[in-house]
């Protein structure tokens, strides 16, 4: 089923003559895993930041279930439609990882109100990308760059979004934890129907997709490794 | 509200910062209830005395443009006096009398309220008050009495203008300092998507429980200092005694709110001004 879509994008960003997007357009379907691949400095994370609402395009649109991006509440598009899982990993750095969680579901006004059963549902996610108790009670800014990722990760999954938006999620990671993060992100798109993007350099990573994209020069190059 | 539990919490995380916006605030406050209590105080006083002194009336013989003295006028006798005193104009009367003879100089009619002095000063002529005697109140002696007074009052005024522009000044800085310490969590806040008046409020709450903090400490210092700062600005005769009252302590928690929500504006001006994604960007 389609999800997002991107109809002809271009994008640049202010004062600079060269477009990083030259009329890209692609689609997004629920439960499948893409991929987005390119060199650095291509423009993946330009394309991310206009599918999750942070920024917006002047040239084309992007579609959310159908309706145009410009025109719904980004604010709560971002909070409850879609994760992000950034690449700088965007975290309160002076509050504990738990608490990173438990925020981002009270933004998105999560059903759950009771503080202990929320933070009991943050614990078991952050359990599930290999973040203990004893870890997830500590300041973001205690944490290792990898453990930072991964709380990153549990994040953008806190408030059960449709889409899960995922800017180099596993460059910080060991092969072992790589592996069961990915394991993570493919069963939420086989199984629980979630529209998973991956920008990567990682073989590992494009190897589980459904689709691959490539970015080269402005423009997507649709099922194709670059 | 999560809102508010999260406000609570940056409090804490910002100890720092947060200390040192107290302690301004807190000094700023103390001044400014010290002044402030002065200045209501000496308002009052000088309002009783102008009520007092325009109350009382005097007569006496107009001086002659030659000579100096009083020869040759018109004399009042005490029987005079007697009349003009059987007035409904007056609430009381001070009959000056000397060696046996009426002495209308001296003498003190207290009016009821001011603004009868022209009715009563008509009802003397008609009783037979000479046109060479003037009516009068004693402006110089007031202004002896109060001038010590307007003296602390205007010190007073000037010290809380100061204060509150220094203050407002100290905020406003200190809260773009905060805002670009802080722009990075803005950015988290708003790409998670929390909403720019939910930031924003929060941003507000943090202010309003520390200026609350400051407010009740102030308070308290502020009064236990008043009075002796009073005391070592007072020239003037006697004791003077303030008292902070509950008007002066809403005037006071009303500017410091004032001063709270001038800086929250700035603070809203500038986060508006930021979308999540240009903060975010700037960092990586
Ligand atoms: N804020 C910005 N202003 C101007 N140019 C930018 C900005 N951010 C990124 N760029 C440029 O846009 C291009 C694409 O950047 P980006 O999307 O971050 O690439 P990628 O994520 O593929 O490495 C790069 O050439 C980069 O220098
Ligand atoms: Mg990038």
């Amino acid at each position: 089923m389609k999800c997002l879509e991107i109809a002809d994008v271009t994008y640049r960003y202010d004062g600079s003559t060269e477009a990083v997007l030259k009329g890209v357009s692609a689609v997004f379907e629920k439960g499948k895993v893409y991929t987005i691949i390119g060199q650095s400095g291509a423009g993946k994370s330009t394309l991310l930041s206009l599918i999750s609402g942070l920024d917006t395009c002047k040239e084309g649109e992007v579609y959310y279930n159908g309706k145009k991006l410009r025109n719904l509440d980004r604010d709560e598009y971002r909070s409850k439609s879609i994760g992000v899982i950034f690449q700088g990993y965007n975290l309160l750095l002076n509050s504990t990882a738990v608490y990173n969680i438990t925020l981002s579901m009270n933004i998105s006004e999560s059903d759950i109100k009771d503080k202990k059963a929320q933070k009991e549902i943050a614990y078991a996610l952050l359990e599930k990308v290999g973040i203990d108790r004893e870890t997830a009670d500590r300041k973001i800014l205690q944490l290792s760059g990898g453990e930072q990722q991964r709380v990153g990760i549990a994040r953008a999954l806190s408030h059960d979004p449709d889409v899960i938006i995922a800017d180099e999620p596993t460059g910080n990671l060991d092969e072992a934890t790589e592996a069961s993060v990915l394991e993570i992100l493919t069963r939420l798109a086989h199984e629980e129907n979630k529209c998973v993007i991956i920008v990567t350099h990682s073989e590992n990573v494009t190897a589980i997709a459904d689709e691959v994209i490539g970015i080269r020069a402005g423009k997507l190059l649709i099922g194709e490794k670059v | 509200m999560y809102v508010f539990e999260h406000a609570l919490l940056n409090l804490g995380k910002n100890k720092g910062r947060n200390i040192l916006l107290g302690i301004m605030l807190f000094a700023v406050i103390a001044s400014a209830v010290i002044a402030l209590s002065i200045f209501n105080a000496t308002d009052s006083i000088i309002e009783n005395a102008r009520i007092e002194f325009n109350t009382m009336i005097q007569i006496r013989p107009q001086r002659r443009q030659m000579g100096g003295n009083d020869n040759g006028a018109s004399t009042v006798t005490l029987e005079d006096l007697h009349r003009f005193a059987d007035s409904d104009y007056l609430s009381g009367v001070q009959i000056g009398v000397g060696g046996g003879f009426a002495r209308g100089n001296e003498t003190v009619f207290y009016l009821r309220s001011p603004e009868l002095l022209y009715a009563f000063e008509a009802e003397m002529r008609e009783k037979g008050l000479p046109d060479d005697w003037a009516v009068f109140r004693d402006e110089s002696s007031y202004r002896r009495m109060i001038a010590p007074i307007e003296n602390l009052q205007d010190i007073s005024l000037t010290f809380l203008i100061v204060v509150m522009l220094f203050g407002a000044a100290i905020m406003i800085l200190l809260s773009v300092i905060a805002i670009r310490e802080r722009k990075y969590e803005i950015g988290v806040l708003r790409a998670m998507g929390m909403k720019k008046n939910k930031v924003v409020l929060c941003l507000w709450v943090e202010t309003i429980v520390i200026t609350f903090v400051c407010f009740v400490f102030g308070i308290i210092v502020g009064t236990v200092l008043s009075n002796p700062v009073a005391g070592a600005l007072w020239t003037g005769e006697g004791q003077i005694n303030i008292a902070l009252n509950g008007i002066t302590a809403l005037q006071i928690l009303g500017a410091s709110l004032l001063l709270a929500t001038i800086t929250g504006a700035v603070s809203v001006s500038r986060i508006t001004k930021y979308e999540p994604i240009k903060i975010l960007m700037e960092r990586n």
